[in-house]
């Protein structure tokens, strides 16, 4: 059964659990992250489906991001209720190891009655305030948690914590009104385009960027006011990789030492890039060329020993 | 393309209100003050000074310690005044409608009618009161005034403030004679009565003006009662800005000011008009200093915020891009363009290329050359153009032009696709051409004609279009006579007769065009510049009384529209049918009504046309070619909606057709040009098609968008830099990419192949 067919047919709690595969040396932290993605309710038809399709693409998101190993958790249909969600949040508090790492996805509704944040559920809605104490009961040191709902804004200084990188949809619980955030967040985690430095990792601060604007132009391209302004605060946004286009998995002692040529030569960009102020237009252009260039033949060296066209 | 004069009106009502304090006629005014009064209407400002001191400190009277205070400018103090003497007299229409009055100079038109309306309860028949609701409404253009007006001269056949206004209203419709008229009661009156004639000489000077006679003797009367009355030169001043002539304005208004520094409505206006000639640090001097006089002006305040907001604007100068369009060699003063920062690096060529085209057109086809560069401003907010116009936000116009200056919305103005911001541009630079080539002397009607009949015949978006509701009013035979048809924009009398009648002067100027050739327009321009009216200028220009030019025109309607308005209601009802088959996703009977809609009514892309289903339905039953064909003759009568170009673009493209994909991407440009992904793909088709030039203009607007995929916009730039043969060029690009990112495959590969 393919992973699609069990999305299909799920409407209920399921974990895809991969064995790691040829355990080859691994240059990221992939191996150690879960995935947590709730789909909330939908109330009309319309978004019901636009919901259950954004979670069905994060759920192939994250799986794709995973080869390696670790687990992606979706919470769907009359399984995303609140009991589930806690029981679901509880396990991974006894299996997450702190060295681990977590990203949670809300996808769905949420109100803000000025006093209480609520996420909208199948049976009784779940409050921000227990959300927030069973996602620092997980003990992961790094966390992303992306609230997409509507009013998300309002949970901005209540799940603030070490070590999470908190992304919401909207600025304030104020902001009412259906986002588009989740669409366009669903659309980054998936995209060429988001991956802004090509590397073929996903950062939650590229997804973010990438979905900001796409919400952003969307409201614009209509004439209309955005009723949605979304937030991210969070030091780790900028490296924290919440999805992978391509895997980075060296499997040889060869590749181990490409992947560390390439790191060192990726870091030396950077560092020029630093400098750039500082520089001669055309002595930076000629430092960067000379390790762009190495970069490249490096990296074709990496392809053709994986096989990459 | 809607409402475009009204602005003109819309900025008077400010400066019209500012001065109606000035002058007070009524009957009930106390004697004390009228002794007062005498010295301030001769302009003896100490003596004025001393005297309404002296009621201020010695009056009991609350309307008198009022008056007084409002005329020594204390309108804080004034204000309070007129309140106690409301409460101490609640039954008196008197104190409400003065104090009504100071909120008219105030510009609280809503207070200012509320009192007048409580007047007119104590008393309805209070002459005063009616004139305040009357001022307002004429400040508005509102018929109600003319009724109001004609009220109060039927009750009192001698009141002077009656007789100016309907003198005003009258040369601001070009009734001269009947102005006249009045302006000679009411100045019999004002000698009877020993009031002050000087208003009546203002207006009398600008009857003068209107029949050019610039140096008129009023002008020297009126200085001779009164050395400092500012209003001599200020109120012939506001019938050439209604009448478009901003430079001679201007003139008059600097005159205005230098004998009456204090003339703050003079101010503002000054700065307005210094403003349409793009004489930015003046018109920012003149009203500061309005500002400083007159801080409770929304207009001056909002343009004085206008002005500030210029920094985030860029000025660029440009000469004529090379066009293909024309083929004389056009000499242009250039092109200047104030965009805004966010947008100007993307504009900047869409927009000069389209003005260059418009110029050479226009040049060409009216035999004009331009003799100041043009100043085209593109605001991406809507209410900033607004404000820049007519000081307000909130007005619902697409473009202006005030001779040498076009203003008008951005692209990112408005939501994508809502407006056609080409043939905006192109119709905006039409009236530059009209305006200049006839002193601005060209009646309203004849400018917006040529603009409309220019958008259908050499504009950017193809084909004549016209509206439903104008081709309704066509067959219920609401077009005007040539003659009349300026009121149609003036002062319309039934809902969107401006648009019905933009179209009547469009369809005019197209059967002058086909009758009468292209040269009778330009004999036209002449006879306007050299003074003459439309009767004048249709008989003398085409050889035909206006009576005979309109029987002409009604059989060109005929042969041109007779059978689509014969088929109208039909066309309605097969319209209903496919839009109810659509909704049920019947497919065949969607084709079946939207095919015999489109038969009776073959040009009709507008909102509501049934292209667009026709095509969806063709698709849903896997018919692609009629698809493509109906979406094609959609493209080519000048439907724009992007969604649908981008849609019949990608279905060109797919059947092998890039050079009409193309094509049709390029339309897009002039709705929606602030989208990534029409650069990109036009920018990628282009290249493909060995166009590296276009593709590198696209792959540059999209850099300036700022896009998100910056590496990739760099890594497109370099590609057609590789076309282009330019290795500098790619190698900088190919840097930036990867500069980016680094990890970026195709640039990598590009890189170590031009290295190699």
């Amino acid at each position: 059964m393919g992973f699609a067919t069990l999305l299909g047919a799920a409407m209920r709690l399921f974990s895809i659990c991969l064995l790691l595969g040829g355990m080859g040396l691994v240059t990221d932290v992939r191996a150690d992250m879960y995935y947590l993605i709730v789909e909330g309710l939908g109330g009309e038809p319309r978004y019901a489906e636009r919901f259950a399709a954004q979670a069905e693409s994060l759920a192939h998101a994250a799986q794709r991001s995973l080869r390696g190993g670790s687990r992606v958790s979706l919470l769907n249909g009359d399984a995303a209720s609140r009991e589930s969600i806690v029981s679901e949040l509880q396990r991974l508090a006894e299996v997450v190891a702190p060295d681990d790492s977590l990203v949670v996805f809300l996808i769905g509704h949420g109100t803000h009655d000025g006093n209480q944040y609520k996420f909208n559920l199948p049976g009784p809605d779940i409050d921000g305030e227990t959300l927030a104490e069973l996602l620092d009961g997980v003990p992961a040191g790094q966390q992303v948690v992306v609230n997409a709902t509507s009013a998300s804004g309002a949970i901005l200084e209540l799940w603030l914590s070490e070590g999470r990188t908190l992304i919401t949809a909207t600025k304030t619980g104020g902001e009412r009104n259906a986002t588009r955030f989740g669409q366009y967040w669903a659309e980054a985690l998936s995209s060429d385009e988001a991956d802004a430095n090509k590397n073929g990792a996903i950062t939650a601060q590229e997804a973010f960027n990438f979905t900001a604007r796409k919400v952003a132009d969307s409201y614009e391209r209509e004439g209309t006011l955005a009723t949605e302004h979304p937030q991210l605060i969070g030091e780790t946004a900028g490296t924290f990789n919440v999805a992978f286009l391509e895997n980075r998995i060296a499997t040889t002692r060869e590749l181990e030492r490409l992947f560390t040529e390439l790191d060192t030569l990726e870091s030396g960009v950077e560092s020029l890039r630093q400098r750039r102020e500082e520089m001669e237009s055309d002595v930076y252009l000629d430092e960067l060329q000379e390790l762009l260039l190495a970069l490249a033949l490096v990296q074709r060296e990496i392809d053709e020993a994986r096989g990459v066209e | 393309m809607k409402f475009r004069f009204t602005v003109i009106c819309l900025w008077s009502i400010g400066s019209q209100q500012a001065a109606a304090q000035a002058f007070d006629y009524s009957a009930d005014r106390e004697t004390s003050l009228r002794v007062c009064d005498q010295y301030f209407y001769r302009g003896e400002k100490l003596e004025a000074d001393r005297c309404y001191s002296g009621l201020l400190v010695n009056s009991d009277d609350a309307v008198v310690r009022a008056e007084a205070a409002w005329r020594k400018g204390d309108l804080t103090a004034a204000n309070a005044y007129f309140r106690t003497a409301v409460e101490l007299a609640p039954e008196s229409p008197r104190a409400r409608t003065r104090w009504g009055r100071l909120f008219l100079t105030t510009h609280q038109n809503s207070e200012a009618i509320k009192l007048f309306q409580e007047a007119l309860e104590l008393d309805g028949e209070y002459i005063p009161a009616k004139m305040g609701l009357a001022s307002v409404a004429a400040g508005r253009f509102e018929d109600r005034a003319r009724a109001l007006v004609g009220e109060v001269l039927e009750a009192d056949s001698s009141q002077i403030e009656a007789q100016l206004l309907l003198a005003r209203m009258s040369l601001e419709d070009g009734a001269l004679a009947r102005a006249e008229e009045a302006l000679t009661e009411v100045l019999r009156v004002a000698e009877e009565h020993d009031l002050p004639p000087l208003e009546v000489y203002a207006l009398s000077a600008s009857v003068d003006l209107l029949q050019g006679i610039t140096e008129s003797a009023w002008t020297e009367r009126a200085l001779a009662y009164n050395p400092g009355f500012g209003e001599i030169y200020a109120t012939p001043a506001h019938f050439y800005v209604i009448t478009r002539r901003y430079r001679e304005a201007i003139e008059l208004l600097f005159k205005a000011v230098h004998i009456q520094p204090d003339l703050w409505s003079a101010h503002a206006e000054l700065g307005v008009n210094l403003l349409r000639e793009n004489r930015v640090e003046e018109a920012q001097e003149h009203l500061s200093l309005a500002y400083q006089g007159d801080p409770y002006s929304a207009q001056i305040v909002n343009t004085l915020r206008l002005i500030d907001s210029f920094d985030n604007f860029q000025v660029l100068n440009r000469d004529l891009s090379p066009s293909n369009r024309g083929s004389m060699s056009v000499k242009s003063p250039g092109i200047i363009l104030r965009l805004h920062n966010d947008e100007a690096s993307v504009l900047d060529p869409y927009v000069t290329e389209l003005v260059s085209d418009s110029i050479q057109t226009f040049s060409e086809n009216y035999q004009f050359e331009l003799q100041e560069p043009v100043v085209a401003e593109l605001y991406p907010e809507h209410d900033d153009f607004a404000v820049r116009i007519s000081g307000l936000p909130g007005i619902g116009l697409l473009g202006v032009t005030f001779g040498y200056l076009v203003a008008m919305d951005s692209p990112s103005g408005r939501g994508s696709g809502e407006f056609h911001w080409g043939t905006t541009l192109w119709h905006e630079m039409a009236h530059v051409f009209t305006l200049e080539a006839t002193d601005h002397l060209v009646p309203r009607w004849f400018s917006e004609g040529i603009s409309v009949f220019e958008e259908w015949s050499t504009g950017p978006r193809p084909g004549r279009h016209v509206p439903m509701h104008v081709l309704e009013a066509m067959k219920d035979d609401k077009f005007l006579p040539v003659a009349e048809l300026d009121s149609g924009f003036i002062r319309p009398t039934y809902q969107g007769q401006i648009m019905v009648s933009y179209m009547q002067a469009g369809l005019i100027c197209q059967h002058i065009e086909q009758k009468w050739g292209r040269r009778s327009l330009v004999a036209l321009l002449q006879l306007y510049k050299d003074g003459s009216d439309t009767v004048e200028a249709i008989e003398q220009g085409l050889g035909v009384s206006p009576e005979e030019f309109d029987r002409d025109f009604n059989e060109f309607l005929e042969s041109e529209f007779q059978v689509t308005l014969d088929g109208l209601d039909e066309w309605k009802e097969q319209t209903e049918a496919a839009y109810e088959a659509l909704n049920e996703g019947d497919w065949e009977s969607v084709i079946g009504a939207s095919t015999t809609a489109m038969e009776l009514n073959p040009g009709y892309v507008e909102e509501g046309n049934v292209h667009i289903m026709n095509a969806k339905a063709h698709d849903e039953l896997d018919q692609r070619e009629a698809a493509i064909g109906t979406l094609e003759k959609y493209w080519q009568l000048g439907g724009f909606e992007p969604r649908v170009l981008h849609q019949l673009a990608d279905w060109l493209y797919d059947a092998g057709r890039s050079e009409d994909a193309i094509a049709v991407l390029n339309d897009v440009i002039f709705v929606a040009p602030l989208d990534e992904s029409l650069h990109t793909k036009l920018g990628d088709w282009l290249l493909k098609n060995e166009l590296a030039a276009p593709a590198l203009r696209e792959y540059q607007a999209l850099l300036a968008m700022d896009p998100y995929d910056k590496a990739a916009a760099h890594y497109r730039l370099a590609t057609a830099y590789v076309q282009l043969e330019d290795e500098a060029k790619t190698r900088e690009h190919l840097l930036y990419a990867l500069e980016t990112a680094p990890h970026y495959r195709e640039a990598q590969q590009l890189l170590l192949e031009i290295l190699r």
